[in-house]
């Protein structure tokens, strides 16, 4: 047993320190510091100086041109962008749909694919879960028939994050109704750019629209875009979860915004406030337990030699911290975290002369984002499999049955 | 980064679970507590094990094992709830080890090692709570007058370690059990242990450091550290119990473990524990950091081991229904550990104080 990562890794993690500190954009790391509204240019800025690098598939093998690294190395890329204000990599592309179709497509797909989601030039959604089929993801609807060389999709797809933007969607569709829900899905890559495809941005508590409404009408989608074999799709699919989870505790994130909460409760007064300050002292503990939990499942995967039945957990833990620190920095700015002004969530605002406003009411501006995050963070514990429903899952593991 | 165990200890955790197994039967660990919370039978036989000098140097006898050994058997006494003081008496090993004079090590370590004899470390006072460095005893040439407050498995002990402020500095002093003006009043403890107050008047005593507070915070590191790891054997087997419990137990034509408002408290508890294995693997680690990194991190693994213990412990007995809260079931012995150890070596509002006031800027695992 050694906490301390070896030599190696600590070279390594200098490295990525030393690159990000030289090619992540200052302005792009105040506006991730600060909370300050980040747009599709933001994050694709960033994504194509990691893929210029040949890092934005950091958890890429190297046959397909990614850098190979270990669990405890993509950790510590994870840990340092994230420390220093870098723009999360929208995970869609490199880190959902490429394993799939490295693991399950064939040659064709991936020559065709790949490249542009290691570029960042191809913005990829996702097409998972619809409005009948939330956290019962098996029972979605959305048809997919296939005509000659090509699938007729009808249906609609719903929640899909930042799909306004996207160029193309991987989608979990319906190609057969005869056994059960499980075996009759398959999935299949769409261009979002089809005849029949229409996205519906949907306005969110926090006033913005990070997710969308997707409609499939009669839309033709060649029969190569189908990865793997027809009605095997959920296979895929879980595959693509466990790919999903073992990132979202976002530990590193919660680092730095531990961080950025001192720094609120500071500027704000509370901090000397010892029944205030003991809370961030509470998260503080929860960060690290959980930080340690991370490492334990980290060290896990790279010996091999132990297998952990914990990594469910981390998705409880992480989005649970990830609601209280967004709660406790809106608690700490309290009565100025109460302005609802949309604009002053852009990098540079200054006021807003129509309106009247000289400023932030109160100065400091880095409270305008602070309730909107908090509202915004309600989906973490809904997400990727709502808690209740990894509950269950923890809960079988122990009890069996 | 590694979180694996050597084959060595892993041969180690199962030699203790295998004693635990044979010798420490919960029927047997009942008839201990119940005839005043010590068997010298089980002491010796731990002693023989190796393990009450685990941690002492070779050249007094010891194994001179490290930090995740101890942890590894701790673990190990906690599953099997065993009573006897072996966390006390490495505690006072390492301080004797650390600190005392050649003549205090040969004169003790191997005894401490060997099992003949047993020190218990009196740090605490009532008016001081778990400020050990709040300490009204005084020492004045080499005689100690005061009062030590709950001292821990200090029944029958050989001697007793005790701070007392010499020259206005804390200092750490060796009293023999028996010596002028020492008066030893013992008591049980809800756990089924027992416990000692001292009273002490112009009671003789050998210096062991005048660095008391050096000595202090080493020993109050050791004891969060082996209750951390204590706690987690301890809360581990009280799931396994529940567990088992559940799959067994039928009402309203069912097993209990099928309800899912049962099995969501099931999944509490298994977060509780592995949160709460993971900052005891954290204080084990950094047992031998600089002490202000491992005194940071063990009032961080004390804060989540006592909300841990609290939780596991409350829903076990929950999760057991009429049958928890009675004394002939092991699961509510267990559950009475859990309960004193929070209160053991600082509560978890003493340590969440402590994180409170020494937060940084940043933190994390490393820093």
């Amino acid at each position: 047993m050694d906490l301390a990562f070896t030599p190696e890794e600590q070279t390594f993690r200098e490295t990525i320190r030393d690159w990000v500190t030289a090619h992540l954009p200052s302005d792009l790391s105040t506006k991730v510091h600060n909370a300050q509204r980040l747009h599709r240019e933001d994050m694709q800025r960033w994504a194509k100086i990691l893929g210029a690098k040949g890092w934005l598939g950091y958890s890429w093998p190297t046959e397909f041109g990614g850098p190979g690294w270990s669990a405890v190395q993509k950790h510590l890329f994870e840990e340092e962008c994230a420390l220093a204000g870098a723009p999360r990599i929208v995970p869609f592309g490199p880190v959902m749909v490429a394993p799939v179709i490295m693991t399950f497509g064939n040659a064709a797909q991936q020559a065709r694919f790949l490249p542009g989601i290691a570029s960042g030039d191809v913005w990829w959604s996702q097409g998972y879960s619809e409005p009948g089929s939330g956290s019962d993801l098996a029972s979605l609807k959305t048809r997919a028939e296939r005509q000659g060389d090509h699938y007729i999709v009808n249906g609609q797809k719903t929640w899909t994050t930042l799909g306004q933007f996207g160029d193309w969607i991987f989608c979990l569709v319906r190609t057969d109704t005869s056994g059960k829900p499980q075996t009759g899905i398959s999935f299949l890559l769409i261009d979002m750019r089809s005849p029949g495809v229409t996205v519906r941005p949907i306005r969110l508590l926090d006033g913005e629209c990070e997710v969308n409404e997707v409609w499939f009408d009669n839309v033709q989608v060649p029969a190569e875009n189908l990865i793997g074999e027809e009605n095997k799709g959920w296979d895929y699919a879980k595959y693509l979860l466990a790919h999903e989870r073992t990132n979202i505790a976002d530990v590193n994130r919660a680092k730095r915004e531990l961080e950025r909460l001192k720094r609120i409760a500071k500027t704000e007064g509370v901090y000397e406030d010892v029944r205030f300050r003991d809370e961030i002292a509470k998260l503080e503990v929860e960060i690290v337990a959980l930080e340690m939990m991370v490492l334990r499942v980290l060290s896990a995967q790279t010996s091999g030699k132990s297998s952990l039945d914990i990594a469910g957990l981390l998705k409880i833990r992480g989005s649970e911290i990830q609601q209280r620190y967004a709660e406790l920095m809106m608690l700490a700015a309290g009565p100025s975290a109460l302005p609802y002004i949309f604009d002053a969530m852009e990098a540079g605002w200054q006021g807003d002369q129509v309106a009247g406003l000289s400023g932030f009411p109160g100065g400091n501006v880095h409270n305008a984002p602070l309730a909107s995050t908090y509202f915004n963070m309600r989906k973490t514990t809904i997400y990727g499999g709502s808690n209740e429903v990894q509950r269950n899952i923890v809960a079988q593991t122990v009890l069996g049955s | 980064m590694d979180f694996n165990f050597s084959e060595e200890q892993i041969q180690l955790a199962d030699a203790v679970g295998r004693w635990v197994e044979k010798a420490y039967p919960f029927e047997r660990r009942l008839e201990i507590s119940r005839n005043g919370g010590f068997s010298e039978e089980a002491y010796q036989s731990l002693a023989e094990l190796g393990l009450c000098g685990l941690l002492t140097s070779d050249a007094y006898d010891g194994m001179d094992q490290g930090p995740v050994e101890a942890m590894v058997v701790m673990e190990q006494l906690g599953a099997g709830l065993v009573i006897e003081p072996i966390a006390q008496t490495w505690i006072a090993s390492a301080l004797i080890q650390a600190f005392g004079s050649e003549t205090l090590k040969s004169d003790w370590l191997p005894s401490l090692a060997g099992g003949t004899q047993r020190i218990a470390v009196a740090l605490n006072e009532r008016a001081g709570r778990y400020r050990w460095q709040v300490c009204e005893t005084h020492a004045n040439n080499d005689q100690l007058t005061g009062h030590k407050h709950v001292v821990l498995g200090g029944a029958d002990a050989n001697a007793y370690l005790v701070s007392a402020m010499h020259n206005g500095q804390l200092a750490l002093y060796l009293v023999a059990n028996g010596a002028a003006g020492l008066r030893a009043e013992p008591y049980a403890t809800q756990d089924g242990g027992r416990a000692v107050d001292l009273y002490l008047k112009d009671t003789p005593a050998i210096l062991v450091t005048a660095d008391g507070l050096t000595a202090g915070a080493a020993a109050e590191a050791m004891g969060i550290a082996w209750l951390c790891a204590e706690g987690v054997g301890i809360m581990e087997r009280m799931l396994a119990i529940t567990v088992d419990y559940m799959n067994t137990r039928q009402q309203f034509g069912k097993t209990i473990a099928s309800f899912q408002a049962l099995r969501h408290r099931v999944a509490d508890v298994k977060m509780a524990l592995e949160l709460a294995r993971s900052m005891s693997y954290y204080a084990t680690l950094k047992l031998n950091a600089v002490p202000e990194e491992r005194d940071q991190a063990m009032a961080r693994a004390k804060v989540q081991l006592g909300q841990s213990m609290r939780l596991v412990g409350q829903a076990c007995i929950q999760l057991h229904g009429g049958i928890g809260v009675t004394d002939e079931v092991a699961i509510s012995h267990y559950f009475k550990r859990l309960t004193q150890m929070e209160m053991q070596c600082g509560d978890t509002l003493h340590h969440l104080g402590r994180v409170s006031d020494q937060m940084q800027a940043t933190a994390g695992v490393f820093a």
